[in-house]
């Protein structure tokens, strides 16, 4: 029935075209949607899966109250006339050699680097700012997180092992009116300031990072605070990111510290990409339904004008079911044909996109330009979606086709 | 052969049946005019006769065999192979060309190409020589009939039926579709039922069955 499906879809050309022209927009629309806001959340994802830790392990921040007394058992009866309030002088990792035996025989821990995160003061002549400054060991650092491919300036590994050199972010740098190889001076507001020269820049494109953060040897910054050989936090790398949700679950268990995986400390951009699914999704689906009512309508009055074919055919020995599928075939004719055409040109869509240059900011890769995806996925959903809406859409004038008797429409005169 | 015992049919809210227990036999070959008045049966009988319809009361027997024990798929061949039909609006399809429409069952009956050059032929005999790549658009009525005979008989069937094949047409274009019937016939041997109100018509035929009221006279 095939020839004649074609032949019927090839005799109402406009009809036809009209009808593939929203199944074609309906598909392109979801590549370039799809490509445009999954390409930029791949990008969001790699820098917060990536230029930070999979999972982080911090040193809890621990507050005073009345039961943190029961740390001394000999003391019965104790009557406060003022409470104990406030908080430990200074969080640290309790027991990192532990941590660090523990990791180092974790088979899905592919590198971890101990760090100390201090919020600071810079100072640069009269210019001060916030942020905060994270020791670590370069090497160790370089396999955890891909900052190596953030440098804007200098190599990561310039850092050392101490020496006070410092690679900081690029805003930050901008803000302090400094430039590399300048010296700055960094305190942690209860321990005397110290100068450390800049070396290296990095940028990351976000904001946050960029204006607030820059790095130190561990050494150094140890030192810094005031407080050698204490750590405050572990980055650590998995092989599978997607595991750090189950992986630190089943270390909390066991263990006093704060430990976070990246779904958890960005769990506010995560249900973003969430809500920009859905309006994707929801979007795309709007454009297929009216295509896939184009379809049941046409293939709706189609069938009822066709009425004396259906009679003749099932004369000639035609069964139902051909007529089925003549009308059937037509619809999914429309929807492959359409959905094809679809990918293709939401596929030049994508090419086009990617090489526009946007302001550099949140939204831009590398060379400022807008990051797009390509995953096979998306073309699979779109030519799904094209395929399914057709199928349902004209399933049910065909078997109404189907249905019709030969002899009721001779008696009705074709009518 | 066809053999009908007391063929009954009794329409959905109709009080009188279109047909009262007709026994009728047709032998292979035989030439057959359906005549009466309108909504004597005539039209009713046929449908009967040819399978598009099924009886109230009664059988039809094609060779001894019951149409009513034929499965629908044996039915649907039956009509594919041994049974052209000819209706009195000639019902091409407005897609396909004069030829392509006269193919149609071989389409069907998956022997397209074999059946090719017995269409170019039958198109040929039916006085259409040349007009075979034509629209039924670009053709007149008498031509598009012509083509729906030529369609009818691209299978070669035993029997060939048809409800009014003149009643849209001129008298000189009617003519012509009788003359080939007749030649038809004579020379296929195909068993040929028609159904005309035109006396003139119906005395071509070599046997005529009048019906008045649903009964035969």
């Amino acid at each position: 029935m095939m020839f004649l499906s074609l032949r019927h879809l090839l005799a109402r050309k406009k009809q036809s075209f009209l009808i593939l022209l929203g199944i074609t927009i309906g598909t392109a629309a979801y590549v370039a949607i799809s490509g445009m806001m999954l390409g930029f959340q791949t990008f969001i994802l790699d820098q917060l899966v990536n230029n930070e830790a999979h999972i982080r392990i911090s040193a809890r921040e621990e507050l005073l109250t009345k039961e943190s007394l029961k740390a001394f058992p000999e003391v019965k009866h104790v009557f406060w006339s003022l409470p104990p309030s406030g908080r430990k002088d200074s969080s640290k990792i309790e027991y990192p050699m532990g941590w660090f035996s523990k990791l180092d025989l974790d088979p899905d821990v592919a590198a971890y680097s101990p760090q100390v995160v201090s919020q600071v003061i810079f100072n640069q002549a009269k210019v001060t700012r916030t942020g905060r400054i994270i020791g670590s060991q370069f090497e160790r650092q370089m396999k955890v997180t891909n900052i190596e491919n953030y440098m804007k300036v200098g190599s990561f590994k310039d850092l050392g092992n101490s020496g006070n050199r410092l690679i900081i972010g690029s805003k930050l740098m901008e803000q302090l009116g400094s430039r590399v190889s300048e010296t700055l001076l960094i305190s942690t507001g209860n321990t005397s300031p110290q100068p450390f020269k800049i070396v290296g820049v990095f940028e990351t494109g976000i904001k946050g990072i960029d204006e607030s953060t820059a790095f130190s040897s561990l050494v150094d910054a140890q030192k810094l605070r005031g407080r050698p050989s204490e750590i405050t936090d572990i980055a650590i790398k998995l092989f599978k990111p997607d595991e750090a949700q189950t992986k630190s679950d089943a270390w909390k268990v066991s263990a006093s510290d704060k430990i976070l995986p990246w779904q958890e400390s960005s769990a506010s951009i995560l249900s973003v990409f969430k809500t920009q699914d859905i309006v994707r999704n929801s979007m795309t689906i709007a454009i297929i339904i009216v295509a896939g009512f184009g379809i049941y309508n046409i293939l709706s009055i189609l069938v009822t004008q066709k009425k004396r074919d259906i009679a003749i055919l099932r004369s000639m020995g035609f069964s139902p079911s051909d007529i089925v599928k003549l009308f059937f075939n037509q619809g999914i004719l429309l929807g492959i044909i359409g959905g094809i055409v679809g990918l293709m040109i939401g596929n030049i869509i994508c090419h086009i996109m990617a090489q526009i240059e946007v302001v550099p900011g949140r939204m831009s890769g590398p060379g400022n330009k807008m990051i797009i995806s390509f995953a096979t996925i998306i073309y699979l959903k779109a030519f799904g979606i094209a395929v399914l809406s057709a199928i349902f859409s004209s399933i049910i004038p065909a078997r109404q086709a189907g249905k019709l008797e030969p002899m009721e429409i001779i008696r009705s005169g074709g009518q | 052969m066809i053999k009908t015992q007391n063929l009954t049919k009794l329409f959905p809210r109709a009080t009188v049946p279109a047909l009262k227990s007709i026994n009728l036999e047709i032998q292979d070959g035989e030439f057959v005019s359906l005549v009466g008045r309108s909504g004597s049966g005539k039209s009713t009988l046929l449908y009967l006769l040819s399978t598009l319809d099924s009886p109230t009361e009664g059988n039809v027997f094609y060779d001894d065999v019951n149409v009513k024990n034929i499965s629908a798929q044996e039915i649907f061949k039956l009509r594919n192979k041994n049974i052209g039909f000819v209706f009195q609006f000639h019902y091409l399809l407005q897609e396909l060309t004069a030829l392509e429409n006269v193919l149609l069952p071989a389409r069907k009956a998956k022997v397209l190409e074999q059946r090719r050059p017995m269409g170019l032929k039958l198109l040929e005999e039916v006085g259409l020589k040349g007009l075979e790549k034509r629209y039924p658009s670009e053709l007149s009525g008498g031509e598009q009939q012509r083509v729906a005979i030529a369609r009818a008989l691209i299978m070669e069937p035993t029997y060939l039926f048809a409800d009014e094949p003149t009643g849209n047409l001129d008298s000189q274009n009617g003519q012509m579709i009788i003359d080939l019937f007749d030649k038809i016939n004579k020379e296929k041997g195909t068993t040929i039922i028609y159904v005309t109100h035109d006396k003139e018509f119906a005395a071509r035929a070599r046997r005529q069955i009048t019906l008045a009221d649903g009964a035969l006279v």
